[in-house]
């Protein structure tokens, strides 16, 4: 026979209150099998069987209280009765030593994974408690010269910089460097970019940073037209063809919201070439007017932005873009994407090419186009057919 | 050199501050004799002596009282909470007293107390012992309160703590105490109080977080990291002063914020990042300003617990809905 006595299940406490026996007298009992809930003054606890064997006697029914230290159960114990009592429980002398939990109320979770903080990367490498340091001190960590390990920045290094007060003076002025380079440039002035020149560095800036842009280029025979035929009008027109072919490319794309607009008519953006800089005029409606009024319309824009008098509603608006560069010089371009509009059509300079024709060679003219489309907005078959389309309508005499 | 938890961090820090200055009291329920709730004051009061380490009665309303009064008279008691529901009746000695002295007597005292406690869940213990009361001490004006997240910052923060001369609140958060350990070198060094620390560099979403969130912060971090995607990860360390200068630094860089607290959303910390987002760094955010936190309610008992504490599943739905607008 066995007695085991309530042991200290919180850290000093002098008794414990008996919720339910989880077994009952003559039960066979196995090393740790819960055997009794008891409460005490943090927490409800589940006392383990201390022993392998049957269970003999409980002292107490729930709801008594059980000073630490006096019997709780009676055991008979199978085999040998010296068998070690279960470490799961201390031992029945409450004043022996026993492992501490840390707590008294739940369960703290240990772990030993070892802690090593990431160095700051980029040009100074310092630890998170040193860059607060830093912050506190309001020291810049490129004043400081590092002394750790690995060119590693350590705290005294921060607070010798702090002390020192003043910068060192190898660091790098803090002043816009923009200064000094206009002093150095050998001939010249630097000057401020102003007006339609500034407004065209914005847009080409935003143009290059949103737009993935494709280019295609192929010559379009223009050898049937006439020798006055209107270059412009019938580029203008190619281009309605095209979209009729492939509405896509007569598109805005607003690649934030991830919306397309397509158009149902077509206002084509003309590229002028000023003084100032380059400006897109609009040409509005060009699918609903015939070549004399189309003609009427270009005059009235190109007059109009020589003499800086386009009305302000005639710079928007434009669903595809022209560029007419060739009359001066160049073929091909890569010309550049207005948004939100998605294609921008450029024709180069007229030449003659030697054509392979059924029965020999002949001379024809050519018109190199250029068509450079958003490749967010458009596949490159769709892209294809259009400038297919165009081609097929530039070769046509009228 | 040793590798030590949170909690040893503490036991260090308190033993060197009262090694380095006879005025440092430490006082509480359990702290000498028991060597406090979680041991954090293990082995001082053998130390020590019972004079310098006292075990009060369980009266937290005195605890908070002797503290504020020792400290107007010049010594630098660090007061133990055993858990952060427990600290509720300190509050008027903590808000009408300790955090006005200065301000009181014009600034003929001072009150260079800390009080010092276990806060937050996550350990199976009942709703007051597992709350996160950051915000109500971070309202109290004239009060610092600070959080430390890894066994340095325990170490060195609670140095800086006792050292200051004016009433501070040291939450502990009792999830991590000896969740990992850290070679922290006991050579009395203090680290920064009113400044974040940042414990990631990255440049395409800020993190921030404090106490024992950071562990779930990290882990998040470590998933994005993954899919290529680098997050800044910053612990506040210090509620209240806010240093929103590196946060708002950071979101510069970012544009993005996702803000994770073990506290109620409603009026809590994050809140209050938040709306200086919204005022200093407006123009910098790709992206709303997400909250991953506790939810409004008690702090469920402990079946539920882990479902009210955000979860790196939470921080990474936040992070998700933030990517996907911007």
């Amino acid at each position: 026979m066995k007695t085991f006595h309530l042991p200290d299940l919180g850290e000093g406490l002098p008794d414990a209150e008996i919720v339910e026996w989880l077994v009952k007298e003559g039960d066979d009992l196995t090393l740790d099998q819960p055997m009794v809930s008891m409460e005490t003054a943090k927490a409800v606890v589940e006392v383990p069987s201390p022993f392998t064997g049957k269970l003999v006697k409980c002292y107490g029914q729930a709801g008594d209280v059980i000073q630490t230290g006096a019997p709780l159960a009676d055991f008979e114990v199978v085999g040998d009765t010296d068998e070690p009592p279960s470490k799961a429980v201390a031992p029945v002398d409450a004043k022996a030593p026993r492992e501490d939990s840390g707590t008294v109320v739940g369960n703290v979770q240990a772990g030993n994974e070892v802690l090593q903080e990431t160095l700051s990367v980029g040009q100074h490498k310092m630890t998170p408690a040193v860059r607060a340091l830093a912050k506190k001190l309001k020291v810049d960590p490129a004043w400081c010269t590092p002394t750790g390990k690995n060119g590693v920045i350590t705290a005294q290094d921060v607070k010798k910089a702090a002390e020192s007060g003043v910068r060192p003076a190898s660091a790098p002025p803090k002043t816009a460097p923009t200064k000094t380079s206009t002093s150095s440039v050998p001939s010249g002035q630097w000057e401020p970019i102003k007006g339609t020149r500034r407004t065209m560095a914005r847009a080409m800036t935003e143009s290059h940073q949103q737009v993935v842009p494709t280019t295609l280029m192929d010559d379009a025979d223009i050898h049937a037209w006439s020798s006055d035929e209107d270059i412009t009008a019938r580029l203008i027109r190619a281009l309605w063809v095209g979209a009729q072919a492939e509405p896509g490319l007569n598109a805005w794309f607003n690649g934030a919201e991830g919306q397309r607009l397509v158009h149902r008519s077509m206002h084509v953006g003309m590229a002028v070439d000023t003084p100032d800089g380059l400006m897109v005029a609009a040409l509005k409606d060009v699918d609903k007017k015939d070549r004399q009024a189309l003609r009427q319309d270009i005059n009235r824009l190109r007059d109009n932005a020589i003499n800086r008098s386009i009305p302000a509603d005639e710079l928007k608006d434009f669903t595809i873009v022209l560029s007419n560069f060739g009359k001066f010089a160049g073929r091909y371009a890569t010309p550049v994407i207005s948004p939100p509009c998605v294609a921008i059509v450029a024709a180069g300079k007229l030449r003659h090419e030697v054509v392979p024709v059924l029965g020999g060679i002949e001379a024809h003219r050519m018109m190199p186009i250029s068509l450079t489309f958003d490749h967010r907005a458009c596949t490159g078959g769709e892209a294809a057919r259009f400038l297919q389309a165009m081609l097929a309508d530039l070769a046509s005499p009228t | 050199m040793a590798e030590i938890t949170l909690i040893e961090g503490i036991t260090l820090a308190l033993a060197r501050a009262m090694e380095e200055d006879p005025s440092v009291v430490v006082l509480g329920e359990d702290v000498g004799v028991n060597g406090g709730v979680f041991r954090a004051t293990a082995g001082l009061q053998a130390k020590f002596g019972d004079q310098r380490v006292l075990d009060t009665p369980l009266a937290e309303v005195m605890i908070a009282g002797m503290s504020v009064g020792m400290a107007a008279q010049g010594m630098k008691p660090v007061a133990e909470a055993q858990f952060c529901g427990f600290t509720m009746p300190m509050i008027d000695h903590i808000m009408c007293h300790a955090g006005r002295m200065r301000n009181r007597t014009r600034g003929r005292l001072s009150c260079p107390m800390v009080l010092r406690f276990p806060s937050g869940g996550g350990i199976h213990a009942p709703e007051h012992h597992s709350e996160s009361p950051e915000a109500i001490f971070g309202h109290m004006p004239g009060i610092r309160v600070v959080i430390p997240s890894s066994p340095g910052r325990a170490y060195g923060l609670l140095l800086a703590a006792i050292r200051d001369p004016d009433p501070v609140i040291f939450m502990e958060p009792k999830r991590i105490y000896r969740w990992q350990k850290e070679e922290v070198v006991d050579d009395g060094e203090e680290l920064p109080l009113d400044v974040c620390f940042t414990l990631r560099d990255g440049s395409d979403i800020t993190l921030v977080s404090w106490g024992a969130m950071i562990k779930e912060t990290l882990a998040a971090a470590d998933e994005l990291a993954k899919r290529g995607i680098h997050a800044e990860v910053i612990d506040v360390a210090t509620i209240s002063p806010l240093d929103m200068d590196t946060i708002i630094e950071s979101v510069q860089k970012t544009g993005r914020c996702v803000i994770i607290q073990e506290a109620p959303k409603h009026c809590g910390v994050a809140s209050e990042i938040a709306a200086h987002l919204a005022d200093a760094g407006l123009y910098s955010l790709l992206a709303p300003v997400k909250r991953v936190c506790g939810y409004d309610t008690v702090m469920p008992l402990y079946r539920n617990e882990m479902k009210y504490m955000p979860s790196v599943r939470r921080i990474m739905d936040a992070i998700e809905e933030v990517l996907e607008v911007s």
